[in-house]
């Protein structure tokens, strides 16, 4: 048969998707309920079910540069029609975290992040790091008077570690995302087309959510993920803030009230609608966790971290005013750990889909193959306008900056 | 026994406002001069069966007519020991049919009163026929997972069994494999074979005597009486049985017709028999190189659900193949099993291994239709595939093939060998002088040499067209069922089944040759007639010994001793009436069911000179049912047709037509089962038989100077039973629209 595609099933990678959260991959006997549910596919070559027999018979070249399976938002349609709980949503997930995987380097820190039995070096390895060179600036200790942030870790301090940590984060990532859109140029044969309108066009689409808005089962997702979004963009202008007053204005930390609100107001909104938006991600996971799944590892360390930095940030508040110094400054100390953690993890941690899902989503305009789906509303619902602003997917990195600097 | 009679009238269920009551009491009381003759408002009702009872006890009375609703319902109540009962469905055939309160239908009430007295005059209480002795043993023939399994449902039960099998094991295919699928639940892994014990417990169970290495000479006799010689290594042996379970199994598909799946051409290709017996003996290795196979592709319905192949499912073979992806997987965890399928097919609670087998990461399953085996390097293959979930054609390389094979069951012989037979069997008839008939009503069937009945149709048991030479039933809800009394088929000589089905299938059967042991030892018969106590009675001194009877009797229950004359081996008999249908003297009548009977109760029906009567013959086994269900649906029909229950079409009598037609009835209108061997005629062709006499018709007619169109036979398969109305009303109109008959005037 000259026209065939010769097969060669990869058992390593079938049991590589199965342990990466893809447990209920191999119940799936392809019926196709899940596309024909699915609100965000297109119509010609739609997913997941093409994707949910590739991952079966272990075809790792067929997810080489595949935008699709980020065109999911793991809604979970999908899992909660599947008539034998193979959760595709589920499974999905774990197709992107291979590829995360596959794309960031060092190999040293995708295992640290991808293996469960690491954990606690996760967040052991930042906190001796950061101890030790606090202990080298000589402040790592509970230093006496008013709680003051800077004088346990100086302004200086968190410009000379984290804006590197961060900087490495985003450049691994950056690395990966153009590896992966190479790739999906070449697998899909599509060699041109209009990247300034698909970059335009793809941040109008993460401004407004509007892919989570036609997700039916797990409608408060879009909720949770919408707050987390613009709290970190909130944060962003807090940090921005705080860069203007230190470094251009020439004033000092802490922002004493007047001048300094508008610093306290965006830090302090952001901080709540990430705590909620946090708690309502937890909360949704745990409500559907029998039909849709609970969530991977990989899922549940970014939630893990994400939560802790914002918990720790505004605990590091009420303490700093109440002025309990033995509290206020061990608190920051973990803020700052997980906030360090989070940069450095950046492009290994479910927050690379700032980076994969962003290239994704812009090939998609890119080639044209978004023109394809025929987008149904989900009933019920109401259109809501796009918002607008154009902010960058790496935006909410910097967002990540803005609360350690704010105190 | 001296009859007194007595005439129950129901009230209820819309009959009191349909009819006039005291008008039916007056039929009953002054024109049947009926000495008791009651009514009640609900006749069913504890009060109402003990106005009945009552008069048994104390009147005396001992012939029963219960004029109230149809006698497919309530028959429990109305059934009175040792008295004869009649049951007049006015529900049904009056009350939620016609219009109420008409005179025409107070006349269509009257005549069913006449008629079911005058059917009640005519009935005797039944006499059993008993065998002089009876042998309560069963014979197996077969000693597979089938045939053991029921060998010890029937000892276990009390029964002597005796179990014979050709090979010199028993154990058949179950005792070859390497592993057994689950039995129970939770269905999800694979077992040790059991067979071993199973075998163990029939040949040390004492009643059970087994013969191996041995096949069936000859079965002769009847249920109750089978004579069954036995040919043995040690020389012939002779045994006496009561019944029959045939459980000859069945054999792989022959793999070597699958040229086109590289079987023959490349040693890689294996069949799932093969598959068996290399895990059975350590590693998967492969044959061409005795390398161990860690990739091994399975090609489902591999000469199956083909029409140049097997045409049929044989719903095993996925199973099979999922057991023995499980072979591959546990002997090497890092080994991959491909199953390609058309369609998945786990019957039953086997859907729980599927699911647990697709679980495991190194089975792939997938669809698609195999377009070619081809040979790859290093004695590998490629598998081809088109219409697959890809949406494109796919090449899989595998170490070894595996070919799903189906099943033939054992009965089915090869074209070439049947033409040879065939060849043989004419020419034995030609120097018999006899001459091979194509329209001969059951052709002996060609099927060798497993059961060797004495039986006039034939040594075999039938297969059915549609049955690919599977020993299937007839009968579509009783599985076990043959044509021929007192032998039941089990296992996968029947349909193609798993093992597990097999032993189900095997002690249903053993239950059914129970039955019949049991029927048989009192006098009654069997399925489909199981309370039936009346049987034919001959009289002999009028038979000219014509053979109708014997050539028509669906169940060779009447042969012919030497002069001639025709017998019943009663035990064989069905009790279906064909023969009374068939009989030209009209000798052949029931205790309950008689031509006479029959003729009376025509002329019992009130022929006015002016408006249209007929009659509507109709079988009790789907058209009956057929008019109750129209009626349940208050269905309306014509008032002008009186209908009559007959065990089968097959009963049909011309001199019924006769009778009826010149006493003034306009016409007469058959309403049985479709014709065709694979419709559900339940006494195998009844109503095609009718058709064939009626073709004599012409005949009968022309002496009264009537015409043919009189007589209609419907064919009406029991579901279209809302077409009804209007086929009657086609009928009625056909004959309005005739003179009317010139006999009403005599």
């Amino acid at each position: 048969m000259a026209d065939a595609t010769v097969v060669k099933p990869d058992l390593d990678f079938v049991k590589g998707v199965i342990a990466a959260g893809g447990e209920s991959l191999k119940k799936c006997y392809q019926c196709a309920t899940c596309t024909v549910v699915c609100n965000v596919t297109p119509d010609k070559n739609p997913f997941p079910r093409k994707e949910m027999v590739w991952a079966q018979w272990g075809l790792k070249e067929k997810f080489k540069g595949n935008p699709d399976v980020w065109l999911c938002h793991q809604c979970n349609d999908c899992s909660s029609y599947c008539p034998r709980g193979a959760k595709p949503g589920e499974v999905l997930g774990a197709i992107r975290k291979q590829t995360i995987k596959q794309y960031s380097a060092p190999g040293v820190l995708v295992d640290l992040v991808n293996n469960k039995k690491f954990w606690p070096l996760i967040v052991a390895v930042p906190a001796v790091l950061l101890a030790v060179l606090l202990s080298a600036a000589g402040t790592f200790g509970i230093p006496e008077g008013e709680v003051i942030f800077s004088k346990f870790a100086s302004t200086h301090f968190i410009q000379f570690v984290f804006t590197p940590a961060l900087i490495f984060g985003v450049a691994v990532g950056i690395l990966g995302m153009k590896k992966f859109w190479a790739d999906m140029k070449q697998a899909n044969g599509v060699y041109s087309g209009d990247l300034k309108g698909s970059v335009t066009e793809t941040l109008k689409e993460v401004a407004g959510h509007q892919k989570f808005k036609s997700c039916g089962v797990s409608a408060d997702r879009f909720t949770s993920h919408f707050l987390v979004f613009y709290s970190f963009i909130a944060l962003g202008i807090a940090t921005a803030l705080g860069v203007l007053y230190i470094d251009i204005l020439g004033m000092e930390s802490p922002f004493r009230l007047g001048y300094g609100t508008p610093v306290k107001l965006f830090g302090n909104i952001g901080a709540i609608a990430l705590i909620a938006g946090i708690l309502l991600m937890m909360n949704s996971r745990f409500k559907n966790a029998e039909k849709l799944g609970v969530g991977s590892y990989f899922d549940w360390l970014l939630i893990g971290i994400i939560g802790t930095v914002a918990l720790s940030g505004f605990l590091a508040q009420l303490m700093r005013i109440a002025g309990v110094a033995p509290l206020a400054y061990p608190i920051y100390f973990i803020h700052l750990v997980f906030v360090f953690s989070l940069f450095i993890y950046l492009p290994f941690s479910k927050l690379a889909h700032i980076f994969y899902r962003g290239a994704a989503m812009c090939f998609l305009k890119y080639s044209g193959r978004e023109a394809e789906q025929a987008v149904v509303q989900p009933e019920a619902k109401t259109e809501i306008p796009a918002a607008s602003g154009p902010e960058t997917g790496e935006s909410a990195g910097e967002a990540g900056q803005a609360e350690t600097k704010q105190e | 026994m001296e009859k007194k009679y007595g005439v129950y009238i129901c009230k209820g269920c819309e009959i009191a406002d349909t009819v006039e009551i005291e008008k039916l009491e007056e039929v009953a009381a002054k024109e049947k001069q009926i000495p008791v003759c009651k009514t009640h408002d609900a006749l069913c009702s504890p009060e109402g069966l003990d106005l009945i009872k009552n008069d048994i006890s104390g009147e005396g009375v001992n012939t029963v007519v219960v004029a109230a609703c149809s006698p497919r319902v309530k028959y429990k109540e109305f059934s009175f020991n040792g008295s004869i009962v009649e049951r007049i469905n006015l529900r049904e055939f009056v009350a939620w049919t016609q219009e109420p309160k008409t005179e025409d239908t107070q006349a269509l009430a009257e005549d069913y009163m006449r008629m079911g007295i005058t059917k009640a005059q005519h009935t005797e209480l039944p006499e059993p026929f008993m065998l002089e002795e009876i042998d309560k043993a069963v014979l197996v023939v077969g000693g597979g997972i089938t045939g053991m399994t029921s060998a010890l449902g029937a000892a276990e039960a009390g029964y002597n069994v005796i179990l014979v099998e050709k090979q010199a094991e028993l154990g058949g295919w179950a005792a070859k494999m390497h592993k057994q699928l689950p039995q129970s639940y939770p269905f999800e892994s694979i077992e040790e074979p059991t067979i071993k014990a199973t075998i163990d417990k029939v040949t040390s169970h004492s009643n059970i005597k087994v013969y191996t290495s041995s096949e069936i000479e000859k079965i002769a006799g009847f249920p109750g009486q089978y004579d069954v010689s036995i040919k043995t290594n040690g020389g012939p042996e002779q045994a006496k049985a009561g019944a029959v379970i045939m459980a000859a199994g069945w054999r792989p598909y022959d793999a070597n017709k699958l040229e086109h799946l590289g079987y023959g051409t490349n040693p890689n290709v294996i069949t799932n028999v093969q598959m068996e017996e290399i895990a059975s003996s350590g590693k998967i290795i492969r044959p061409s190189d005795g390398r161990e196979a860690k990739k091994v592709a399975f090609i489902q319905c591999a000469g199956s659900r083909d029409p140049g192949h097997l045409p049929y499912c044989s719903s095993y073979c996925c199973l099979t193949s999922l057991k023995q992806a499980k072979y591959v997987r546990e002997k090497n965890p890092d080994a991959m099993a491909y199953i390609l399928y058309k369609d998945m097919r786990t019957p039953g609670q086997y859907e729980l291994f599927y699911k647990s087998m697709q679980n495991d990461p190194g089975v792939m399953l997938t669809k698609g239709e195999v377009t070619g085996v081809s040979e790859a390097s290093d004695g590998n293959l490629y598998v081809d595939l088109k219409d697959t979930f890809l949406g494109e054609n796919i090449r899989i390389e595998a170490d070894m093939v595996v070919l799903a094979t189906g099943m033939v069951p054992n009965t089915k012989i090869d074209a070439e060998v049947l033409a040879e037979w065939k060849t043989k069997f004419d020419e034995e008839l030609k120097a018999s002088g006899g001459k091979p008939d194509p329209n001969a009503p059951l052709e002996p069937h060609k099927v060798p040499n497993i059961l060797n009945l004495e039986y006039k149709q034939g040594p075999e048991l039938p297969v059915l067209d549609e049955a690919y030479g599977f020993n299937e039933s007839n009968y579509i809800c009783f599985q076990y069922e043959t044509r021929r009394t007192g032998i039941y088929t089990a296992g996968s000589v029947r349909q193609p089944m798993h093992m597990l089905g097999s032993i189900e299938d095997a002690l249903g059967a053993s239950l059914k040759a129970i039955q019949c042991i049991e029927a048989t030892a009192k006098g009654f018969s069997v399925h489909p007639r199981a309370w039936d106590q009346t049987y034919p009675e001959v009289n002999l001194q009028k038979c000219t010994s014509c053979k109708r009877c014997t050539e028509e009797c669906p169940f060779g229950a009447i042969e012919e001793d030497e002069k001639g004359t025709p017998f019943h081996k009663m035990s064989r008999c069905r009790r279906c009436g064909t023969c009374l249908g068939s009989c030209p003297e009209r000798v052949i009548n029931f205790k309950d069911f008689s031509i006479g009977m029959m003729s009376s109760m025509f002329k019992a029906m009130d022929v006015p000179d002016e408006g249209l009567r007929l009659i509507g013959l109709v079988c009790e086994n789907d058209a009956y049912p057929a008019l109750d269900a129209a009626a349940i649906n208050r269905e309306k029909w014509s008032n002008a047709i009186r209908f009559i229950p007959v065990r089968c079409l097959g009963n049909l009598n011309l001199a019924w037509i006769a009778d009826a037609l010149s006493s003034g009835i306009d016409g007469m209108v058959l309403i049985g089962c479709k014709f065709g061997e694979n419709y559900q005629c339940h006494f195998v062709k009844g109503s095609e038989l009718a058709n064939e006499r009626l073709g004599k018709l012409q005949e009968t007619l022309g002496r009264l100077q009537l015409e043919p169109e009189r007589v209609e036979l419907i064919q009406l398969s029991i579901q279209d039973y809302d077409k009804l109305p209007e086929i009657l009303a086609e009928y009625v109109e056909k004959l309005e629209e005739m003179e009317p008959n010139p006999f009403k005037e005599f």
